[in-house]
């Protein structure tokens, strides 16, 4: 096969897989319901992962664990403990069976499920700031409460965003499985077209350029805010 | 105005004080040394409930802190402490580190505090320090804040607890100078210390921990002097 021949074969590919029928469309689209997930997912994991870490962590007076602690304890394991696509069926099709939103559903799946480990990020990361500074406060009579927000969760903030960073990325990836729940993501437009046009190649490399460059931006912004946090912390 | 009775304190398997009983007095300035693993860092941190006693009793000014109902942080607001490793809060300036109780406590208005703050640090010479961060500092810098951040509650009372050990040795001379000016404007003071030069130049008592329990306790000069038990003569022949 000489140079033009093969060229032309590359082209006539690439136009079956998004040119021909405004199929790009679908593959923005498509793109929309993945970030869409994603980005609420996050938000969602972001706050359950936080109250679940400082549930976590609460202890009575006299160094028991709480009812809270035993609570969240018990929701990281099961969480952890099966599969998410396991999970956003057995929400899509038994928990929210009536609900017919589909991105709901989905997002309050991947929330909870993101929730499991971005606790235990959180908590590694309060764990992580010295006890001193904890005595410290204390001593000076502020509050278990107020010695959280004002001393340990700022310094705690920046040991966490690398370990959360990486979190939003897995997140962001493992949304590929909303097409078990018929949501046209970004991944089961390309299944669909390739499909469609019995020509898997660009439909599916095509998809996985799309999320590899949504990433390397967050990954890029991600590390913007890491460094500018270092800074005006002096350390 | 602190009284500690029959004071006992147990980690897992270890019995770290075996019954610590003491009175201090207002004004006084009492000395801890005593060899490590001797008790008496726990007995201090025990007296403002950092750590929590397994029996006895600790009175503050006529008030039983080791009652479960007692409330600890208002009575903590009272009591100043000095760390061994400064404990200076890494994410707060300077400034912020000294105004940050008294303000969120509401015993001062941000203004009061701050002007209070720049007072207290001008006095150990460290005004010019007030925007930095803890991390600019030096270990004398930063232990010379630490005292200042306690100071601005007004405390009644003042524990440091070995406030030079984590200090180069050039640094410790202007800690124990700011420690012996706070002496001499009356502070109650209770330090756990290696310094012995501190302890017969400051102390108005002197305590010798070992094994969980006050050993032996007496003003200064007779204590250097003529220490009465066995176990202290070794001691100082080893540390004098």
């Amino acid at each position: 096969m000489d140079m033009q021949a093969w060229w032309e074969r590359v082209c006539g590919m690439f136009e079956a897989a998004f040119i021909t029928g405004d199929r790009w469309k679908l593959y923005i689209g498509g793109l929309g319901i993945t970030m869409e997930i994603a980005f609420f997912a996050a938000v969602l994991g972001l706050i359950i992962g936080t109250v679940t870490a400082l549930m976590k962590l609460s202890v009575k007076k006299n160094g028991k664990k709480t009812i809270w602690s035993r609570i969240a304890n018990a929701y990281i394991d099961i969480i952890r403990g099966t599969p998410s696509v396991l999970q956003l069926m057995i929400m899509w099709f038994i928990i929210m069976k009536s609900c017919k939103q589909e991105v709901l559903v989905a997002v309050l799946s991947f929330g909870i499920n993101s929730g499991a480990y971005v606790a235990e990020i959180v908590r590694a990361g309060i764990l992580a700031v010295d006890k001193g500074q904890t005595e410290a406060g204390r001593s000076l009579g502020l509050s278990g409460a107020q010695t959280m927000i004002y001393i340990v969760i700022p310094q705690a903030i920046k040991n966490v965003l690398p370990p959360i960073g990486n979190e939003f990325i897995v997140l962001l990836k493992e949304t590929a499985i909303v097409g078990y729940v018929g949501l046209t993501d970004l991944t089961r437009v390309a299944n669909q077209v390739s499909s469609r046009t019995y020509e898997a190649f660009m439909p599916l490399i095509g998809a996985a350029v799309i999320y590899f460059v949504i990433i390397k931006i967050l990954t890029i912004l991600l590390d913007r805010l890491e460094r500018r946090l270092r800074k005006s912390d002096n350390r | 105005m602190i009284i500690v009775k029959d004071l006992h304190k147990k980690f897992e398997d270890t019995h770290v004080l075996r019954g610590v009983n003491y009175h201090v007095h207002k004004g006084e300035k009492v000395v801890v040394i005593g060899p490590s693993g001797s008790g008496k860092s726990t007995f201090l941190r025990c007296l403002n409930l950092l750590e929590k006693p397994t029996s006895g009793e600790i009175w503050f000014d006529g008030e039983l802190i080791t009652d479960p109902k007692a409330d600890i942080d208002r009575i903590r607001a009272h009591m100043g402490m000095v760390f061994q490793n400064f404990n200076l809060f890494n994410n707060l300036s300077i400034m912020d580190n000294i105004t940050l109780a008294p303000v969120k406590l509401r015993l001062m208005s941000k203004e009061e505090a701050g002007e209070n703050a720049l007072k207290l640090l001008a006095r150990v010479g460290l005004k010019e320090k007030a925007d930095a961060y803890p991390s600019q500092l030096s270990g004398g810098q930063k232990q010379r804040i630490a005292i200042v951040r306690s100071l601005a509650m007004n405390p009644r009372v003042m524990l440091f607890d070995e406030p030079t050990s984590a200090l180069d040795p050039e640094m410790v001379g202007e800690v124990l100078d700011v420690m012996k000016e706070l002496a001499e404007s009356g502070m109650t003071m209770v330090v756990v210390t290696h310094e012995m030069g501190f302890a017969r130049e400051v102390g108005t008592r002197v305590l010798f921990m070992d094994e969980g329990v006050i050993m032996e306790e007496n003003e200064p000069g007779e204590f250097f002097g003529n220490p009465g038990c066995e176990r202290l003569r070794d001691f100082l022949s080893k540390v004098l």
